[in-house]
Formats: C-alpha cells, sequence, structure tokens
C-alpha cells in the first residue's frame, strides 16, 4: 500500500485512494466544492489545491490519485494565496446574500469566505444578475445566482438517478444551473440535489424558512419509512422536528435517502399527535392519561376468556418492544390470537432499483422472526373468520404509525368493528376510528430500539426528545396491560 | 451591614447638618426663581426629556423607501438577544428580489434587558433603538410589541426609513 507525507504526517492508503480522500481520511482540512465521495469527479471548483512535492505548479487534490512516496501539502503560503484567489472568483457574481438565504450556517461558501474575509469581490465589474426563486416543482427552489456552478446536482441527476433533469445553460459567466424549460426536478430522490449543493442554490420548499439551522440539533437514527431503512439524521429543537437528512451508512443507504422518507418527521411533531388516550363512555368519549387508561383496560379484560382476545401487529414497532410485548402479556395471558397485519404482501418484493421497497414498514422481520420464535404465526384469515363469526370480544390492534402507508386502512377498520370491543394503539389520531380505547404511542424519534431491516440486518433507532411524553411506548402498554407496573430501569423505552 | 457610631461631640448634634441642609435648598430655591434655564429637575410628566439619538431606548424597526418592512427575517438579532425575547416568523415574499420576510416580529419589551445587541447584529440597519424611553401601560397592557407598533408607531411619523437600501445595491451592480 502506498505512503504518502500529508502535511507533514506520514501515512498509509489503500491503492487508488484519491488524495482528496487521504486528506480527509486524515482529518486535514481541505476545502472542495465540486468534489462529491457518492459521484463522480469533476474538477471544476480548483478549491482543492495542494503542494506536491516535486511538482512547479499546485495541482487538484480530487483528481489526484495517491503515489507512493507523494510529499504533499495544503497548508504552504503560496497555496493558501492560490485557494483565497479561486474564492475570489467564485465570488465575483456570488450575491452573497446570507441574511435570506436559508443554506447560511452550513454553507461551505460562507465557511470559506469567513475564514478568508473575502467579504467583497476584489473585481471592479458589476455582477451579473441572474434569476432568483426559480421554482423547480413541489419540492425544491432553485437561485441560479447562488450556483457556484459546481455540477454536483447536474451529475446526481445522470449518475445516481439517471433522470438526468438539470443541465447547466449558457457559457461564460451567464451559465446557470437549471432543468430544461424550468420543467419540475420532481423525482423521488430530488431533495438529495439540497443536500449536496454546497451552496444555497437549491434549497427545499419543505424546510424553507422554517428554522434556521443554528437553532436545530441532530441525531442519527433510521428512518421508519419502508424496510431499506436508510440511516438518517433527524433535525430537531425544542418546537419539534423539522427535518431528516440521509447520514451516511457504507452498507446500506450510502449517501441518499428517498423523498417520501423525508416527510416522515411531520407525525411526531405535536400539532398531529394523539395527545390523550381517547375511552369510549356511555356519555360520548373521555379524555385520559394513557397509562391510566391503559390500567383500566387491563381490570377490564382481566375476566375475559383469552381464546376471544385477539391481537393484531404491525411491523412498525422495534424488536425490544415486540419481546416485551410477548413476554410480559402475550405469554404469561395465554394469548394465542396474534395476527401479523401486512399491507399488499404480494407487493413486498417490489423495489424501484435504488432505496424505496415496496414493504412500507421498518421492521416486518424483527416481527415476523419474534412470532415464529414464540410461536405465535397464524393465518390473517383466521382473523377475518373469527370476527365474521362474532368470536372475537376484544381486539387490540397494535396500529400502524406511519398511517399514510396503508392504503388499505379504511377497509380493515371496516372489518375490526366487528370485535365486540377494538382497542388502538397508534401515535395519531384514525380518520373514522371506533374504539373503545384510544391509546396515544410514541414516535420511533421518541425511544430507543432495534429494526431488522429487509436484508436482516440490525440497525438501531435513537431517542432525542420527547413531543407527548405521557405517550407509551409498546413495551410500556405491555408491562400496564398484564397489569403491572413501568420497570423504572430495563428495556423499557 | 453594620452601622458604626463614631462617638464624636460634632456628629451627636444634628442641628448644624439640618441648618447647611436647608441652606442649600434655599440657595437652589433662589437660584431656580431668578435663572429658571439652568434648572435640573423637570416638571414630569409635562415636560419630557429629550435623549440623544444613539440612546438604546425603545426598539424600532426600520422601513424601505415603499414604506414596507426594511427586517429579511434573518434571525440574527434573535440569536443574538441575550435575553431571548425576540420572537420571529419568516415567511416566503412574492417579489424574488425580497424573497424572505418576516409575517411576524415580536419583542418582549418586559424581559428585554437593552443591551442593543440586537441592533448591533442587524446586517441591513432593520433594527435600531432610538431615544424614546417611555412605554407605560396599565395592567394587563400588551408589553410584547409587534411589527406595527415597532414600524407604524405614531411617534414614528409614517417609519423610519433604513441607510441600506436593495434596490440602489442592485442598481450599482453589487
Ligand atoms: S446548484 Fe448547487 S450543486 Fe448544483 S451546480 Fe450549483 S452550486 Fe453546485
Ligand atoms: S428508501 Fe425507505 S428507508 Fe430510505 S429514506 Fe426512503 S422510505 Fe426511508
Ligand atoms: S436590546 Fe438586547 S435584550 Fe433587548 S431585544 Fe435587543 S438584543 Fe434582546
Ligand atoms: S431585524 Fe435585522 S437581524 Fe433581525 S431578523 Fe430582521 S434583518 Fe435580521
Ligand atoms: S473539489 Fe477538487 S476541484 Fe472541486
Amino acid at each position: 500500500m502506498p505512503k504518502v507525507h500529508i502535511n507533514g504526517k506520514e501515512i498509509e492508503v489503500a491503492e487508488g485512494t484519491r488524495l482528496i480522500d487521504a486528506f480527509l481520511q486524515n482529518q486535514e482540512e481541505i476545502a472542495h466544492y465540486c468534489y462529491h465521495p457518492g459521484l463522480s469527479v469533476a474538477g471544476v471548483c480548483r478549491l482543492c489545491m495542494v503542494e506536491i512535492e516535486g511538482n512547479p505548479r499546485p495541482q487538484i487534490a480530487c483528481n489526484t490519485i495517491v503515489q507512493d512516496g507523494m510529499k504533499v501539502t495544503n497548508k504552504s503560503e503560496s497555496i493558501k494565496e492560490s485557494v483565497k484567489w479561486v474564492l475570489d472568483f467564485h465570488l465575483i457574481n456570488h450575491p452573497l446574500d446570507c441574511p435570506i438565504c436559508d443554506q447560511a450556517g452550513e454553507c461551505e461558501l460562507q465557511e470559506q469566505y469567513m475564514k478568508f474575509g473575502q467579504y467583497d469581490p476584489e473585481m471592479g465589474e458589476r455582477k451579473v444578475k441572474k434569476r432568483k426563486v426559480v421554482d423547480l416543482g413541489s419540492k425544491i427552489v432553485l437561485d441560479t445566482e447562488r450556483c457556484i456552478l459546481c455540477s454536483r446536482c447536474v451529475r446526481f441527476t445522470d449518475e445516481v438517478t439517471k433522470t438526468k433533469e438539470l443541465g447547466i445553460f449558457n457559457r461564460g459567466d451567464h451559465a446557470e444551473i437549471g432543468t430544461f424549460e424550468d420543467k419540475p426536478l420532481n423525482n423521488n430522490y430530488a431533495v438529495n440535489t439540497v443536500d449536496i449543493c454546497p451552496v444555497g442554490a437549491l434549497t427545499s420548499k419543505d424546510f424553507r424558512f422554517k428554522q434556521r439551522v443554528w437553532y436545530l440539533q441532530d441525531k442519527e437514527t433510521i428512518c421508519p419509512g419502508c424496510s431499506t431503512g436508510c440511516s438518517v439524521k433527524a433535525y430537531y429543537n425544542e418546537k419539534g422536528y423539522f427535518r431528516l437528512k440521509p447520514a451516511f451508512n457504507e452498507d446500506n443507504n450510502g449517501y441518499w435517502m428517498c423523498d417520501e422518507g423525508r416527510a416522515l418527521y411531520r407525525h411526531a411533531n405535536k400539532e398531529e399527535r394523539l395527545l390523550q388516550a381517547q375511552v369510549k363512555a356511555d356519555d360520548g368519549s373521555s379524555h385520559m392519561a394513557p397509562g391510566a387508561a391503559t390500567k383500566k383496560l387491563a381490570a377490564e379484560i382481566q375476566g375475559l376468556d383469552k381464546q376471544k382476545v385477539a391481537v393484531v401487529v404491525t411491523g412498525q414497532y422495534t424488536n425490544e418492544e415486540y419481546d416485551q410485548l410477548i413476554s410480559e402479556w402475550l405469554k404469561p395471558a395465554a394469548i394465542q390470537q396474534v395476527y401479523h397485519w401486512k399491507n399488499k404482501e404480494d407487493e413486498w418484493g417490489d423495489f424501484d432499483g435504488l432505496l424505496l421497497r415496496r414493504d412500507r414498514n421498518p421492521n416486518s422481520k424483527g416481527l415476523q422472526d419474534r412470532l415464529q420464535k414464540a410461536s405465535l404465526v397464524n393465518d390473517w384469515s383466521q382473523l377475518e373468520k373469527n370476527l365474521e363469526a362474532g368470536q372475537v370480544d376484544c381486539l387490540v390492534v397494535i396500529g400502524p404509525e406511519i398511517q399514510a402507508y396503508y392504503d388499505d386502512m379504511q377497509d380493515k377498520l371496516k372489518l375490526f368493528q366487528k370485535a365486540k370491543k377494538v382497542i388502538w394503539l397508534s401515535s395519531n389520531p384514525v380518520e373514522n376510528l371506533v374504539a373503545d380505547y384510544h391509546i396515544p404511542m410514541k414516535t420511533y424519534l421518541e425511544k430507543d430500539g432495534t429494526f431488522v431491516n429487509y436484508s436482516g440486518k440490525e440497525q438501531k433507532i435513537q431517542k432525542m426528545q420527547n413531543i407527548v411524553s405521557q405517550a407509551l411506548s409498546l413495551s410500556d402498554f405491555a408491562y400496564l396491560i398484564a397489569g403491572k407496573e413501568i420497570p423504572l430501569t430495563g428495556a423499557a423505552s | 451591614m453594620s452601622i458604626v457610631k463614631r462617638g464624636n461631640l460634632k456628629n451627636s448634634w444634628y442641628l448644624p447638618a439640618i441648618l447647611s441642609g436647608l441652606g442649600i435648598t434655599f440657595k437652589n430655591m433662589i437660584l431656580n426663581l431668578f435663572g429658571k434655564r439652568k434648572m435640573l429637575t423637570l416638571n414630569y410628566p409635562e415636560e419630557k426629556y429629550e435623549y440623544s439619538p444613539r440612546f438604546k431606548g425603545s426598539h424600532v424597526l426600520t422601513v424601505k423607501k415603499d414604506g414596507s418592512i426594511r427586517c429579511t427575517a434573518c434571525m440574527l438579532c434573535a440569536t443574538n438577544c441575550p435575553a431571548d425575547c425576540i420572537t420571529i416568523i419568516a415567511s416566503e415574499h412574492d417579489d424574488p428580489s425580497v424573497e424572505k420576510y418576516p409575517i411576524a416580529y415580536e419583542i418582549d419589551t418586559l424581559r428585554c434587558v437593552y443591551c442593543g445587541f440586537c441592533e448591533e447584529a442587524c446586517p441591513v440597519d432593520a433594527i435600531r433603538m432610538g431615544p424614546e424611553w417611555q412605554m407605560p401601560g396599565i395592567n394587563g397592557a400588551n408589553f410584547v410589541h409587534d411589527i406595527r407598533q415597532l414600524a407604524k408607531r405614531p411617534n414614528l411619523k409614517g417609519g423610519v426609513v433604513s441607510v441600506l437600501d436593495e434596490e440602489e445595491r442592485h442598481k450599482a451592480g453589487i
């Protein structure tokens, strides 16, 4: 393996490594706009200049492959000088409207010019004005003036989605990014271009102007949108959750995620949540604290014939929760009628070729494994038969957290209505639901746990901040319904 | 705190001190009667003191030449505010050259410490602290000032125009 000296440090890197990666792997700072590890090399921004011993002129690190014995630096005066002037070229026509730019705070251009103090271009000419606030469909807004023509977005649509919507039009300082006749950029991976755009030229309509990025914290978790289970970062503050972005995961989603998955923070915010348990009483429905409601329910179903209690589970909860449900409640209470609600199972194999899978549950596999191990696998038709025959006195539905993906929801609601008593567990209100108990649950952003993705890979989700702190996790529910107290320590989240 | 009593004779007599105090009072009374202009006391509230324009009193949101609000809703003032008393809700503007503007801008004047950091942070001279200093209100009055109050209160006579004009900058090609 070749050895290189980077800023005086000798390191060993793999054969064929790009010089820029050698820098980044060693936490050496190197400014770069056009290079992105998930895309091909363009070498157009000229910012990643380095000095290689023996070469008379500075060279770009992104398009240079490491050779054994190379001595490279980007700390010399001449490199600093050239980076400064390259930056000046980038700023010739850049509007520098950071106050209204949504990228401010996470903008690489802003970082660099702050470092080099290039607040104003050193050019006598007037700036070339270009189009601002160009509407590129329902997801993205383009500002051609702020674009530094790094071509990352163009390469993304060429190489990753292969939809080829974006291109660079015109020449010279009139060159600008755009789609042909401003056609919308609406493919299901389009917002990734917003993430990789190093400046604020592409901004997301969903996030625009909602929050300044420096008010947000982020934590890594797993997207609950489908069985791929992309690694994502959720951004939040005390006002709620604001966006999801992909997090690098080498052997799953790489650098990307789909746009449908990006919306999966909204259902966790307070406006959309079920805040209190709804309990049907003789005189209409009343509100109760979720824990108290579950305790009341536990007392009510204690005397029921366990053969007539059925439980419907969806694959949207964590392994830990299923384990507790089985070991704390189903097994001790000898409940045998457990059914896995699979929405459109015959299409579960469908895959869009990039990331998105038709099985819109993050943990179908985990649930299946656990039901199998506990020998609680029952055929769905059995439930239908029992319901028709009026054999179900109490039906507990551990409903989907992301209801939008269950397009058979309304049909199933009608079916479930045939049970004498319906208990529904979900984090959000359900349209047209008539339940005796509707108990609010925690969302995936409010608990720790494990999802198993389509390939059997176990991935951890993380608790960030509670939005509805009284909501129960499935483990909490299992303890309470079994007549026990929630343990203060241990697996319960 | 302890009170130290000095036991000397001069201090145990209170009359000399009272007399010298009354002397000062009478001297000033005579001076004020005959030299009214030099008088330090104001008959507040009929007479009010005018502070210099640099005084850090009530906030003013400046306006553009067309009278619309200058603020771009960049949130720098809210970020810099040590009392965390500025609330801004940003929104998309119809005019692409404006792009972003505040649909709500509120300062909780009871929490404000009048430090002037907001004024200092603003990149476009959109918020200033003016010489006004009287903001009385009776019980239950609203001390959370909104855009209308900050930009268009009667005292401002139609609004203070910001020194930084975006259109002029555009015309100059910056
Ligand atoms: S829009 Fe952004 S990503 Fe695309 S070329 Fe311009 S700066 Fe690069
Ligand atoms: S592909 Fe699936 S897991 Fe990945 S972001 Fe989209 S919905 Fe989420
Ligand atoms: S004067 Fe100081 S405390 Fe008051 S709003 Fe401005 S920054 Fe905040
Ligand atoms: S007043 Fe100034 S600093 Fe505050 S949001 Fe408006 S433009 Fe930004
Ligand atoms: S990162 Fe190397 S030229 Fe742009």
